[in-house]
């Protein structure tokens, strides 16, 4: 039972980084492909479409920094909470970073036929990235309460 | 199910079809994007395109038996769920209109039988007849506009009813897979239609005649 218990300490340590790595290369997929399918219409303003395509890897940043944080000698104590607290937001930053690509292919599609509205169009996805900040944080939080 | 993000954000925005001036797209741009398609998903748009494109073709079968008879073979090899019910729905709509129109011409039945294979409802419209909407008006609630318009020989607004009723249609379709391919099917099809609208442009097609007798009056 306890290395179990230390093998899911370890799981949870990685998990946010892991996760938000997966949840950013999907979502950057698919609003790469979006964008690229978009600057076959467009007369210009190609920049912008492969900017916004790359937002989701923010997602991964914030992964990097929760693991950072939960780094530490792992226990009995502490492997529960690092489990609990790794896997919950890694599952979080995974769904944030596929939902997030997914409203900006929405996004790309509105505004190739209708260019004033690319500013709007991306409110869906910075509420988005709004969700993953409260993830990330909260995440911070907690994780100076579990015992080094 | 594959997904066709490049491919439908490389398609432009199609204005509805009676507000269109001109097309956004030409055939030759819309089948290069369609390359992307892939291979299975492509030969069963061509032969659903063939079947039930609004536009003429050459393509297209001439006559009852042949549509019915092509039909079947289509429903045979498309597996697509969506594209099968857009067909079904297309042969619906045609055969209802066949009805209507053997009635006006005074068919004392329909001839509507052989067809039977095309649509579930051949067999109904022979057995009510008497009745003017054929008792489909429920199911289909245009039937009544489109008998008047028949009776009125308004061709253009029959046309325009049902082109919108299938470009609704068509809208729902792209709506269920925003990014698969029915988006894609969807968009082809809207596609035809704007086509077959814009190429059916009144003023245009008496703009056009002119011409032509200006140039043969030259040419003389």
């Amino acid at each position: 039972m306890e290395p179990l218990i230390l093998v899911l300490g370890w799981v949870g340590l990685y998990c946010p980084l892991a996760l938000a790595a997966i949840g950013s290369s999907v979502g950057c997929m698919r609003a790469g492909s979006a964008a690229c399918g978009a600057l076959l219409e467009v007369e210009g303003g190609y920049g912008r479409f492969i900017g916004v395509a790359a937002l989701p890897s923010s997602i991964t940043i914030y992964g990097i920094v929760v693991t950072m944080s939960l780094r530490r000698e792992l226990t009995l104590e502490n492997s529960p909470g690092v489990f609990s607290l790794g896997v919950l937001t890694g599952l979080a930053l995974l769904y944030c970073g596929i939902a997030q690509g997914d409203a900006i292919v929405a996004s790309i599609n509105a505004s190739k036929s209708k260019a004033e509205v690319f500013g709007i169009s991306m409110a869906p996805a910075a509420l988005i990235e709004g969700f993953a900040v409260f993830a990330f944080v909260f995440a911070l939080v907690l994780a100076a309460g579990i015992p080094k | 199910m594959a997904e066709y993000i490049t491919l439908v954000s490389s398609l432009p925005y199609l204005p509805p079809f009676e507000k269109a001036e001109r097309s956004p797209i030409t055939r030759l741009r819309l089948e290069q994007r369609l390359h992307s398609l892939e291979a299975d998903d492509a030969k069963q748009l061509a032969i659903a395109e063939a079947l039930v494109s609004w536009r003429l073709s050459l393509a297209k079968p001439k006559t009852d038996k042949e549509m019915v008879l092509r039909c079947r073979v289509a429903l045979q090899t498309i597996t697509q769920p969506a594209l099968r019910e857009f067909i079904e729905f297309r042969m619906d709509q045609q055969t209802i209109l066949a009805g209507l129109r053997q009635r006006q011409a005074g068919f004392a039945t329909p001839e509507l039988e052989r067809a039977s294979g095309a649509s579930r409802w051949a067999g109904f419209i022979a057995s009510h007849w008497d009745d003017p909407d054929f008792k489909l008006a429920a199911v289909y609630p245009w039937i009544p506009k489109a008998r008047s318009y028949l009776e009125a020989n308004d061709a253009r607004s029959l046309d325009s009813l049902l082109m919108n009723i299938i470009w609704q249609r068509l809208s729902l379709i792209a709506e269920s897979n925003r990014f698969g391919f029915e988006a894609v099917f969807a968009f082809v099809f809207k596609w035809d239609i704007l086509q077959a609208w814009l190429a059916r442009d009144a003023a245009k097609a008496t703009g056009r005649f002119q011409e032509l007798i200006k140039e043969v009056k030259n040419g003389n």
